[in-house]
């Protein structure tokens, strides 16, 4: 383990850590352009420069790409170190345009920071700049080539993680040029990170432009719940509508990256239509008199039909807290009955999965990295785990092979990032000769009784879930007994349901009643309810999800719900000192919000789903809760967002379902 | 649209080389030396025989400066501008060819017969300043050895383009 000295701070790291991260650990950050943890090597930017006082190599170094040695003295802070890393800086600056005012980057731009950290405030070169044509990129990524610092980092990206072919490097030396061969929309299914990546503003994310500065967004560390993966991101509010959403570094599930979906899928969110009264009957209402409807109904239901008939439908995108409490309203009722999924298929996989995994024969993501041999069995890796490809990808690169077993048939416009083999059947794959296979499957597709032998032989299981949060509906679904909703409805015993973010067809709901619906969504469902409560989006909530490897982890309200302030009805307006409109003129809201003080954000009713169920359980007669994670799963409580979540298996004793 | 014998030729250098991108160079060669400049429709083609995409093949094309991404004229007149041919003077050589051919940097006379264009270093810093006007290489340049290069190529003009013939 090399020993080395870092402004006079003693340091040992690991052979082959670099000079620059040396001194990361110890909290010394040295500016870099190039550098990113999760690249490979470029040293293209020289901006690392410190000076070695003493040891092996002396004098001005790259510390990104100069290992720790025995021996080392190192200076970050030498007037020579600092004189070349201003002169960089000075030439890096030299073509970039003086445009901080007018670019989306500004404010969270790395070149901004690191040119003021560097003291040049004074141009003193006086010639033309060097200017490029911007590129078509397609509707998610803005194109600004002049801006570029030449660091390499979008194309290390693009084609050495992420596979991409479309985007790279053209032209040498002073012409070197980031782009597509032609105008076009960026391919890969993870180009977005390329606004992350950039230290600087040349790809900047269109979706999101001239909104607000990054000292206006409200942030917080969040979840994505688009699939089970659970990637870390942060969604970036103002005036309450989601602005853009940027990756947050979990190593062990999605590293520093996320998918075009979890970054530009903002649509659901920031819906202008998303129902934000609650409803009776299709009147508009408070919560309370909503919630009281609900429970009357619910009474005088019961009273009719008796408990038998009558189920508490859930799904996956509900949070750890939301199935578990949907568990305890069903339970209040012990011959009601309780659903997360529709098709018995989805239901029976995702618990199972639940039951089968284990801390020892589970995979994360960053697993598949290091994997000798990868299987993807019946999924459609793409759409149910994006995040997985690159690390797959990895593994490929350094020899692994990865196998396709009974695979969907790719549409054409989609390929994965990694070569892979088809075989047949699992038994063709040589699962023997590897001793840290893994096979990616999913929980709904892959029967049972292949994947129990598979762990028992040591292979270890990547099951992702059919729906976000679905392990942890799992969990809830075997703690009390949930049925999938198609065995209900064939039942026939059915007469009444109370649905909270599900996902139901109200088409096959024939001779049923919506007696209540909570969603953020509008959905047929919904439309049916008689009484209808609106709640919040994961955004807007804090609460716990559980990944598809049993990881779970907290997220954190972005911001508070509340119908965003552009494009804010203009009856919000009216008492505003601009006052009702003149007759006969258009109802324009003013341009500036309104001034008037207000006790509640305008359409800003809706609660997280758990809340939603712990009050009506409260108004039928149960215990008011406060805090839904109880028992085995207290734990979770005091989980940090940011630490990286912690997998579930060690909070329970046994696998026995009450003790779940 | 390549000859079939030609794409043949091309692939079978692919299928000896040890990865796609080292015979690379090779294909766009013999594709620049078709077509005379390496087109749109030649990436596509070299993009094809390698198994590479259209930008991977455009990232090698536009590295190097022996292939042309314009068109060009007969003969390629490359005039070293490092710093070892800057102190030997080409700056005077470059006027001089500029007035003779009539052109800018980068242009093609009217005639078709040659495109200046301006180039990193020939190997040979003691000898400058040089050209190279096809494949030969002139050095130890005066504005008159310039004109007499010219005259030389130019009666040597009608011949099969050689600097295409480097393939």
């Amino acid at each position: 383990m090399p020993k080395l000295i870092i402004d006079n701070l003693p340091v040992e790291v690991a052979p082959g850590t670099t000079v620059l991260e040396a001194a990361r650990s110890i909290g010394i950050t040295i500016p870099h352009f190039c550098y990113h943890p999760a690249l490979a090597l470029a040293s293209a930017c020289r901006l690392c420069a410190v000076k070695m006082l003493d040891g092996p190599v002396k004098g001005i170094q790259m510390s990104c790409s100069l290992p720790a040695q025995d021996g080392m003295v190192v200076s970050t802070t030498d007037p020579e170190a600092l004189k070349m890393r201003a002169l960089v800086i000075e030439w890096l600056m030299m073509n970039h345009p003086h445009d901080c005012p007018v670019c989306d980057e500004g404010g969270e731009c790395l070149l901004q920071d690191f040119t003021i950290a560097g003291g040049h405030s004074r141009r003193r070169y006086q010639g033309d700049k060097r200017t490029h044509r911007n590129q078509y990129l397609g509707e998610h990524v803005y194109h600004e080539m002049n801006r570029c610092i030449q660091c390499y980092r979008c194309v290390r990206f693009y084609q050495d993680y992420a596979g991409g072919t479309d985007f790279g490097v053209t032209g040498s030396a002073g012409r070197v040029y980031f782009g597509r061969f032609e105008d076009g929309p960026l391919e890969s299914p993870f180009s977005g990170n390329l606004v992350d990546i950039c230290p600087t503003g040349v790809f900047t994310d269109k979706t999101g432009r001239y909104r607000a500065r990054y000292w206006d967004y409200q942030f917080s560390p969040s979840i994505c719940q688009h699939c089970s993966v659970g990637c870390n991101l942060a969604p970036q509010a103002f005036q309450r509508e989601v602005i853009k959403i940027v990756g947050r570094r979990n190593d062990q599930v999605n590293s520093w990256f996320i998918c075009d979906r979890a970054r530009f899928d903002k649509k659901g969110i920031n819906d202008p239509s998303r129902p934000r009264e609650p409803k009776v009957d299709g009147e508009a209402t408070d919560y309370e008199t909503a919630l009281d409807a609900l429970a009357a109904r619910i009474y005088d239901f019961l009273e009719v039909h008796g408990p038998e008939s009558l189920a508490f439908v859930g799904s996956s995108r509900l949070s750890l807290e939301g199935c578990l409490m949907l568990g305890e309203l069903a339970a209040n009722f012990e011959a009601a009955a309780l659903s997360f999924y529709g098709d018995p298929a989805e239901a029976k996989g995702s618990q199972f999965a639940t039951e089968l995994l284990t801390e020892q024969n589970v995979a994360a993501p960053a697993d598949l990295a290091s994997a000798d041999c990868i299987v993807l069995l019946s999924v459609d890796l793409m759409n149910e785990g994006p995040m997985l490809a690159p690390f797959i990808r990895k593994a490929s690169l350094t020899g692994t092979k990865v196998y396709r077993v009974d695979a969907p048939a790719l549409p054409s416009e989609q390929r994965l990032p990694f070569d892979c083999l088809d075989a047949a059947t699992l038994a063709e794959v040589p699962l023997e000769t590897a001793s840290r296979a893994i096979v990616v499957c999913h929980a709904a597709r892959t029967p049972h009784e292949e994947l129990a032998p598979l762990a028992a032989k040591g292979v270890r299981l990547a099951v992702l879930q059919p729906g976000p949060n679905g392990f942890a509906a799992g969990l809830a679904a075997r703690k009390h007994g949930a049925v999938p909703f198609a065995e209900v409805l064939a039942a026939k015993k059915v007469r009444g349901i109370v649905a909270f973010e599900s996902d139901l067809s109200a088409a096959n709901l024939k001779g049923v009643t919506v007696l209540g619906c909570a969603d953020w969504r509008t959905s047929e469902l919904a439309q049916k309810a008689g009484v209808f409560l609106p709640t919040t989006t994961w955004m807007e909530s804090t609460g716990t999800s559980i990944n598809f490897e049993g990881r779970a982890q907290r997220f954190e309200r972005t911001f508070r719900p509340g119908l965003p302030l552009r494009g804010l009805d203009a009856k919000y307006y009216a008492q505003s000192r601009y006052g009702e409109p003149a007759p006969g003129q258009p109802e324009v809201p003013p341009p500036q919000p309104p001034r008037i003080p207000r006790g509640e954000i305008p359409g800003g009713q809706e609660i997280e789903a758990w809340k939603a169920m712990a009050r009506l359980l409260e108004k039928l007669g149960g215990e008011p809760i406060v805090e839904p994670l109880t028992g085995s799963w207290r734990p979770l409580r005091e989980m940090d967002p940011e630490a990286g979540g912690e997998r579930i298996f060690g909070l329970f004793k046994s696998s026995e379902p009450d003790t779940l | 649209m390549i000859p079939e014998q030609l794409r043949k030729s091309l692939e079978a250098r692919v299928a000896h080389a040890f990865s796609a991108r080292e015979a690379a160079v090779d294909v766009m060669k013999d594709l620049q030396f078709h077509y005379g400049w390496l087109t749109d429709e030649a990436v596509g083609e070299a993009a094809e025989i390698l198994g590479l995409s259209r930008l991977q093949v455009e990232e090698l094309a536009t590295f190097y400066e022996m292939i042309y991404r314009r068109p060009v004229g007969n003969k390629m007149i490359h005039i070293c501008d490092s710093i070892s041919c800057w102190n030997a003077g080409y700056e005077k050589i470059l006027d001089h060819l500029k007035a003779r051919l009539g052109v800018e940097v980068g242009g093609t006379t009217a005639d078709g017969q040659f495109t200046l264009v301006p180039c990193c270093c020939m190997g040979r810093c003691g000898d400058g300043p040089l050209i190279s006007i096809g494949s030969t290489i002139y050095d130890h340049l005066t504005p008159e050895l310039v004109d007499q290069a010219l005259e030389i190529e130019r009666l040597s003009g009608t011949a099969a383009p050689d600097h295409k013939g480097q393939a």
